[in-house]
C-alpha cells in the first residue's frame, strides 16, 4: 500500500479519515483530514492535518513536514499513526481499491505474497468506517485477506456496508472457497443480492494432492464442493491459477478439468506471480522464468478460449507473452506495485503491458525485450 | 501389488494395435498405451508420474478419498443426463398424410392430395394440444410431420394458434417447426409461419438428379427446381436461417456424398446431416430397390466428412451435424438433446408422436409398425386415454427399463457407451426384440465405426482439425 511519512504532532492514536484539498464546512469535517500547504494550525472540527511545515501550534492532530503534498487527492482515505506514518487505504484515483477483511486464513500457500497473522482484533468495525468514506461513485471495490470468509457472517455486513455506500460499485470477492462447501453460507451469500459480484477462486492443479501441498492444507474438495454451492446459488465465478515452477507442467490438464468439472465459471485468470512475501522466501522452489512456461500457459489459455470460457492472462510482460495469447494479457497490477525497466522505455507495447511487480524488479524473466514496431495488442476487457 | 491407488468405474477397448481407448460414465476419455494400461490395471503405476495424474484428472483412478470424487463424478453426470429433468420436450403432429410427392424412401401410407380420409379434426387437434401442454417440459416443440403438413395449411394454423392459446396460461417455452418439401408454401403461408415463429425444415437429397431420384414430386418433373425457387422465395421473406435441410441417403446417393455437400454449400447451407436410411419396415421389392449395406454408408459417411473438414480448413465454415453431435457428447461436460440417441431412449420421455387419428405413438418408428397392424408402441388416444395413462403407464415404465444403453448386453461394457444411445423401437423392428443383438445391429455398426473414426481424428492432436470441430460445437 501506498505509504507516505511525517513527522506527528498531537497523535495519540490512529485517525481514520478523507482527505480533503479544497475543505468542508464547518458541519461536515469530522472525518475528514485537511492537506494544505505551509499549514500552522488546523481549523476547528477536522480530524487531522496535513501540511509541510514543521513548525505546528495549538494541540489539535497533525503530520507535519510532508513534503509531497501532491500525492494527495481529494477523496483518498488514510490512516495516520503516532509515528507519523500515513497509509492509503483508499486511492480514489485507482481501479484496484480492496478492503482487507481480515489477515487471518486457514491456508498457508508457499507463494503468499502477504502472509497471513495467527491473532487480530476484529477488523470489522475498522472496515465498516472504511467503506462509509469511500467516495460514492467508485466502480470497483475487492475485498480480500487473508481469508475474508474467516469472519463468517461479518463478511456479509460488510458487502451489505458496500451496496449502501457504493451503490454502483462491482464487488471481487477473493477467497479460497472452502468457507462456502458449507452450503448454507453459500446461500447467505446469495441473499445479499449484490448486482455486481464476482467471487474470485484460486485453483492450483487437477490433481488434489498438488492443490493441497501449494496451499498447505487438505482442502481441494471443499473448495470444490465451495465451487459448486456457489454456482448453485448463481453466483459468478472467477478462477485464479498463480503460476510457478510448482503449477505450471500440468496448465493445459488444469484447463481440461476447469472446463469439464466447472463449466459454469464465467472467467478463469492466470497470474505470474509476485515474488513478494513467502514467494520471496522460497522462491528456489517457485521461481520460474515466465518465458519457461509460455509453451504449457499457451496450451491452457487457448483451450479454454475455444470452449467459450472468458481467459485472461495477468502480470505479464507482452514482450515475454507468447503473440498468439497476447490478446488476453490485461494490466492489472496494482497501481503501487506498478513498474517498468529502463528498456521498457522505448516499448510501443508499453501502453498495454501490465510491466512489472515492484517486488519482481530483480526477478524477472530474461526475455524482457521492448517492441521498437507499432503494433498493437488488444488487450480483452 | 502395491495397493497405493483405486480404479474407479470405466469401460476399455483394444483401439489400436499399440493403444486403449478408456472411457467413464460421465464421457471423459484417455488414450493409453498397452504398456500403461497392463501397468494401469495392475496398479503398477507410480501415482506421481504423468500417465497417473492424467488418469486421475479424468477420474478413473483416485488416490484421495472415493467420495469425494464419486460426488464430483456424480455431479457431472447429473450434468449430462440433464434432459431427463424435463421429460417430453419434442412432441410431432401429423395434421394429414396427404402429400404431393412420392420419395422413393417413403414408409408413409400417404394419400393422395384429393383423399382427405387422414384428415385430423379439430376435435383431434384440441385433445393433442391438451395432451402435449400435460408434459411437465418447461420446453415444447411442436413439430409437424405428414405427409407433407403444408397440403392441409388450415390445420397447422388451428394447431399453432391453439397452442398458443393454451401457452397463455402454461408459459412455456413454446417452438414450432413444420416438415415440409416446401413446393406448396405460398409467400402467405410463409409470413404466417414466420409470424408465428414456426421454423421451416425440408429435405435436400443433393444435386438435381439425385434429388429428383430420391423425393419426386408427384406432378412435375421440376422438383429440384421448383425446390429451390421456394427456397429463394422463403428466404427472401424470412432471412437466410429459417429453412434447414435434412439428407436421408439412398442407394442412389451412395459414392455421390461430395456433390451433395456441394450442393448444399451451393445453395446457402453451412450445414449437413449425413443421414442413413433406417429400412426396417420395408417390403421386399423396395428394400432391393432402395436399400444397401451399412458399411456402404459407413465409407461414403467417412469421405464426406473429410471433405468436410477439408472445406473448412480451406475456409468454407460447415458443419457435419451427427459428427457434431457426437463430438459435443465426447469433448464436452453437457447434455445433447437428440431423440434418436439417448440412454435412456428418448421414446416417449424426450420424443413422442400423435398421429392424425389422435393415436399416440413413443417415436416414428411405431407409428411406421402400426401400418403393420403392430400397435405395441401406441401409448394411447388422445380422445381416449388420459396423460397420466400414457405417459406414465405401464407400457412406458416397460420399454424405457428395456432402453438404458448402461445395462443393454453389449451396451453396457462398450467404451463408446457414454455417447451412444439405445432405440428399442428399431431394434424391435430389426431384430425381433427391444434387446436387440448388438454384433448384427447395423445402427451398432454405424455408431461404432463412425466413433472410431473420430476419435482417430482427435488422436491426431491436429490442431486445425481440433480448431475446427470446436467451431462446430460452439
Ligand atoms: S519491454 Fe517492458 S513495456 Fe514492453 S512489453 Fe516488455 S515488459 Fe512490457
Ligand atoms: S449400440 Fe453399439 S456402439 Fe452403441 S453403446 Fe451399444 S455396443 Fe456400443
Amino acid at each position: 500500500m501506498k505509504q507516505i511519512n511525517g513527522t506527528a504532532f498531537n497523535i495519540e492514536a490512529d485517525i481514520l479519515g478523507r482527505i480533503t484539498l479544497k475543505g468542508k464546512s464547518i458541519f461536515s469535517r469530522k472525518d475528514e483530514i485537511l492537506v494544505k500547504s505551509d499549514a500552522k494550525d488546523l481549523p476547528s472540527g477536522y480530524a487531522a492535518l496535513i501540511t509541510n511545515s514543521v513548525q505546528i501550534a495549538g494541540r489539535k492532530p497533525c503530520v507535519g513536514n510532508v513534503q509531497t503534498l501532491e500525492d494527495f487527492n481529494e477523496g483518498d482515505v488514510v490512516l495516520i499513526n503516532k509515528k507519523g506514518e500515513i497509509v492509503f487505504l483508499y486511492e480514489i484515483k485507482s481501479l484496484h481499491n480492496a478492503i482487507f477483511a481480515t489477515e487471518r486464513c486457514n491456508h498457508r500457500c508457499i507463494m503468499c505474497p502477504q502472509p497471513p497473522v495467527a491473532e487480530e482484533k476484529d477488523k470489522t468495525p475498522f472496515n465498516l468506517k472504511l467503506i462509509s468514506l469511500i467516495d460514492k461513485n467508485t466502480v470497483e471495490i475487492g475485498i480480500t485477506g487473508g481469508e475474508p470468509t474467516l469472519i463468517g457472517d461479518k463478511l456479509f455486513d460488510l458487502i451489505k456496508q458496500i451496496q449502501k455506500y457504493q451503490p454502483k460499485a462491482g464487488i471481487s470477492l477473493l477467497t479460497n472457497g472452502v468457507k462456502f462447501a458449507d452450503k448454507e453460507y453459500a446461500m447467505k451469500l446469495a441473499m445479499c443480492k449484490h448486482h455486481d459480484l464476482q467471487i474470485d477462486v484460486p485453483i492450483f492443479s487437477d490433481i488434489a494432492d498438488e492443490h493441497n501441498r501449494i496451499v498447505g492444507a487438505k482442502t481441494f474438495y471443499k473448495t470444490v464442493q465451495g465451487l459448486y454451492n456457489l454456482a448453485l446459488f448463481h453466483q459468478r465465478i472467477g478462477l485464479r491459477i498463480v503460476v510457478h515452477k510448482q503449477t505450471y507442467k500440468r496448465l493445459p490438464q488444469l484447463a481440461d478439468y476447469i472446463y469439464h468439472n466447472f463449466p459454469f465459471v464465467s472467467q478463469v485468470a492466470f497470474l505470474q506471480m509476485e515474488t513478494a512475501g513467502n514467494a520471496n522466501t522460497n522462491l528456489e522452489e517457485l521461481w520460474i522464468d515466465p518465458y519457461d512456461y509460455n509453451e504449457e500457459l499457451k496450451q491452457a489459455v487457448l483451450l479454454l478460449a475455444n470452449r467459450g470460457i472468458c481467459t485472461r492472462v495477468y502480470n505479464a510482460q507482452l514482450c515475454v507473452l507468447p503473440r498468439e495469447i497476447r490478446e488476453f494479457a490485461v494490466n492489472a497490477i496494482s497501481d503501487w506495485k506498478d513498474t517498468y525497466l529502463p528498456e521498457c522505455e522505448e516499448c510501443k507495447l508499453r501502453q498495454q503491458c501490465g510491466g512489472l511487480f515492484a517486488s519482481n524488479q530483480k526477478h524477472h524473466s530474461a526475455h524482457i525485450n521492448p517492441n521498437l514496431e507499432d503494433i498493437t495488442a488488444s488487450a480483452c476487457v | 501389488m502395491s495397493e497405493n491407488y483405486k480404479i474407479l468405474p470405466f469401460r476399455f477397448a483394444r483401439f489400436n494395435e499399440s493403444e486403449y481407448l478408456l472411457t467413464n460414465d460421465v464421457g471423459e476419455y484417455i488414450f493409453l498405451s498397452n504398456e500403461d494400461f497392463e501397468k494401469f490395471i495392475n496398479k503398477e503405476l507410480d501415482v506421481k508420474s504423468t500417465v497417473f495424474q492424467d488418469i486421475a484428472s479424468k477420474q478413473i483412478a483416485t488416490t484421495d478419498n472415493v467420495e469425494d470424487v464419486v460426488n464430483m463424478l456424480a455431479t457431472k453426470f447429473r450434468t449430462k443426463k440433464s434432459i431427463l429433468r424435463d421429460f417430453t420436450s419434442l412432441h410431432m403432429v401429423v395434421p394429414t398424410l396427404r402429400c404431393n410427392s412420392s420419395c422413393i424412401y417413403c414408409q408413409v401410407a400417404r394419400k393422395n392430395m384429393d383423399d382427405h380420409e387422414a384428415d385430423m379434426t379439430k376435435k383431434t387437434a384440441k385433445n393433442v394440444v391438451k395432451t402435449i401442454f400435460e408434459s411437465p417440459s418447461p420446453c415444447i416443440k411442436i413439430e409437424f410431420q405428414g405427409g407433407d403438413p403444408s397440403t392441409y395449411f388450415e390445420m397447422v394454423k388451428y394447431i399453432i394458434e391453439e397452442a398458443e392459446w393454451q401457452n397463455l396460461f402454461k408459459k412455456k417455452d413454446l417452438g414450432f417447426v413444420i416438415c415440409t418439401n416446401v413446393t406448396l408454401l405460398t409467400p402467405d403461408m410463409v409470413k404466417y409461419l414466420k409470424k408465428h415463429k414456426c421454423d421451416i425444415s425440408t429435405s435436400l437429397d443433393g444435386p438435381k438428379e439425385l434429388h429428383n431420384t430420391n423425393r419426386p414430386l408427384q406432378d412435375t418433373t421440376h422438383t429440384h427446381e421448383k425446390f429451390e425457387e421456394s427456397i429463394k422465395m422463403i428466404r427472401k421473406i424470412c432471412g437466410n436461417d429459417c429453412v434447414s435441410a435434412l439428407m436421408t441417403t439412398s442407394k442412389y446417393s451412395l459414392g455421390h456424398f461430395k456433390e451433395i455437400i456441394n450442393e448444399y454449400v451451393r445453395m446457402g447451407y453451412n450445414n449437413i446431416f449425413l443421414r442413413a436410411l433406417n429400412p426396417y419396415g420395408f417390403a421386399k421389392q423396395y428394400k432391393e430397390k432402395i436399400a444397401y449395406p451399412v458399411e456402404d454408408f459407413i465409407e461414403n459417411f467417412k469421405e464426406g466428412l473429410d471433405y468436410i473438414i477439408e472445406l473448412n480448413k480451406q475456409g468454407t465454415f460447415f458443419i457435419e451435424g451427427y459428427a457434431s453431435l457426437l463430438l459435443k457428447r465426447i469433448l464436452t461436460p453437457f447434455a445433447t438433446g437428440f431423440v434418436d440417441l439417448q440412454s435412456p431412449a428418448g421414446v416417449g420421455i424426450a420424443g413422442a408422436i400423435y398421429d392424425w387419428d389422435g393415436n399416440v405413438y413413443v417415436a416414428d418408428e411405431g407409428r411406421m409398425l402400426a401400418r403393420f397392424k403392430d400397435y405395441y408402441y401406441k401409448l394411447g388416444n388422445v380422445n381416449e386415454d388420459s396423460y397420466q395413462s400414457m405417459f406414465n403407464g405401464e407400457k412406458l415404465h416397460h420399454i424405457i427399463e428395456n432402453a438404458c444403453t448402461e445395462c443393454l448386453p453389449m451396451c453396457s461394457e462398450c467404451v463408446f457407451q457414454p455417447y451412444c444411445g439405445a432405440d428399442p423401437v428399431r431394434n424391435y423392428s430389426e431384430q425381433g426384440d427391444m434387446v436387440g443383438h448388438r454384433p448384427t445391429s447395423d445402427m451398432c455398426k454405424k455408431n461404432t465405426a463412425i466413433m472410431h473414426y473420430l476419435f482417430e481424428l482427435l488422436k491426431k492432436h491436429d490442431p486445425e482439425i481440433n480448431r475446427i470441430f470446436w467451431s462446430w460445437i460452439n
